[in-house]
């Protein structure tokens, strides 16, 4: 324990906290892009995957299969299925890239699920009434699904972003330069693993708990303007 | 270019990649009642504890549930040591999940909890049932028709978790696969198939969770959402 006290101006100084702070952005970014990018193209799923036309069924097969395989391989694994795709097409040897792409896929698929499911939780109903005045589709999602739905989307969209958060943890695997890598570095340095591991650990609820609160507050907001 | 996809070399390893599933799902298993059990005492204190520990809980959910799963089982694994406990991968991947579940479960154990409504335990007395009995045909199947569907949700997302026992070195799926890797270099192979694997898994966990929970709890789960 003293040894340990004795440790932490050495391990404070301020080229690591640079380092840690580098590493902390590199983490928020990897999830921020993964989420942009998965609220976008998950809502586009959802939205392809509710149209009832017999000529779009490929499509709807096509998501329906994408959401289901990529939900159920762990992340680890696709991490390192993408990492070494990538070595033989050779597009790109960034390991910043090749994670931001699997998280942006991980993310669609996680993402579609959860704006899917808050589409259906508007009652059929609504749809008839829409069908009766005589809207599209596209109108009939503008007008009467999404400002309902919303609702029930967002909270369990926060609950995946903080879960994302945590999820690029992993990235360290294949060498990307997040938070659990600098802490292993610093580790390796010679630094004690209780400080190193123990600083990142506050440092990831510092980046999550904000987000984690925010969520909470719009779940309860939302909760009794619906009632 | 100029990759060919070669499966049969990886094929061999088929069994050995299968007996590796079977770790795996042996630690989601033990994890998940772990985190029951844990998370059932939890849930019991923030429902009837007293504030104090109320707000303990509290702190405990808030950090488990907010900080990655990984680091702390690197934290187990590797600040233990100094205070003098030394864990074998296994354990310390064992304890990481379990207490990360347990923080998890609690959550939902807790929404179960505020699921029963006073009335119909009031009802149940009235009709003079012992407290078994109350268990049994009231609490139970209400708890179970709002907690089976997270609670088997859940058990998948562990199911995929266990793949980072891997990192520490324990030879369940992932951790095998890496052997082989290390062995044939035939990586995409390799990863594809154990990806497949886990797909098959976790099918498998969802359509018999779904069956039992619709004949026992008559809680609606859909296999294919």
């Amino acid at each position: 324990m003293e040894r340990l006290i004795e440790e932490i101006p050495n391990f404070f100084t301020i080229w690591n906290v640079i380092f840690l702070a580098k590493a902390m952005g590199v983490t928020f970014l990897l999830t921020a892009i993964g989420c942009i990018v998965g609220f976008s193209v998950g809502g586009l799923l959802a939205i392809f995957r509710k149209t009832k036309t017999i000529l779009l069924l490929p499509i709807r097969i096509f998501i329906v299969l994408y959401t289901e395989i990529f939900r159920r391989i762990p992340f680890l694994v696709s991490l390192l299925l993408f990492f070494y795709v990538f070595q033989i097409i050779k597009i790109s040897d960034d390991l910043f890239l090749i994670a931001t792409i699997t998280v942006c896929v991980i993310a669609t698929a996680y993402i579609g699920e959860i704006i899917r499911s808050g589409i259906e939780s508007i009652n059929q109903t609504q749809w008839d009434a829409a069908a009766a005045m005589n809207f599209t589709y596209y109108q009939t999602l503008k007008e009467i699904i999404f400002p309902q739905a919303w609702k029930v989307i967002l909270p369990p969209a926060f609950g995946f972003f903080i879960m994302f958060i945590k999820d690029t943890a992993l990235a360290s695997q294949i060498g990307v330069m997040e938070l659990t890598f600098a802490a292993k570095v610093l580790n390796n340095k010679g630094f004690s693993p209780l400080l190193s591991f123990g600083t990142i650990l506050i440092l990831y609820f510092i980046l999550s708990f904000p987000l984690d609160r925010f969520g909470k507050y719009m779940e309860k907001k939302l909760a009794s303007n619906r009632n | 270019m100029g990759y060919t996809l070669v499966y049969t070399q990886v094929l061999e390893f088929l069994p050995y990649l299968i007996k590796g599933a079977w770790i795996s799902l042996q630690i989601a298993i033990l994890a998940f009642f772990g985190g029951m059990f844990f998370g059932l005492i939890l849930a019991t204190i923030r429902t009837f504890g007293s504030k104090i520990s109320n707000n303990l809980v509290i702190c405990y959910v808030t950090f488990f549930t907010n900080t990655p799963q990984l680091v702390q089982i690197y934290f187990l694994f590797f600040a233990l040591p100094e205070f003098g406990i030394l864990l074998s991968p296994y354990i310390a991947v064992l304890l990481g999940m379990t207490l990360n579940a347990a923080a998890y479960l609690c959550e939902i154990q807790r929404a179960g909890f505020l699921s029963i409504r006073q009335n119909e335990l009031d009802a149940a007395k009235t009709l003079n049932f012992t407290l078994l009995q109350q268990v049994k045909y009231v609490i139970l199947p209400h708890i179970m028709k709002v907690l089976f569907p997270p609670l088997s949700n859940h058990y998948i997302i562990m199911t995929l978790g266990t793949s980072m026992a891997a990192i520490f070195g324990v030879e369940e799926l992932t951790g095998r696969a890496f052997n082989i890797n290390s062995e044939t270099f035939r990586s995409v192979e390799i990863f594809s198939i154990t990806a497949l694997i886990y797909i098959v898994i976790t099918f498998i966990a969802t359509f018999l969770l779904a069956i039992i929970g619709r004949y026992f709890f008559k809680a609606k789960i859909r296999i294919i959402q």
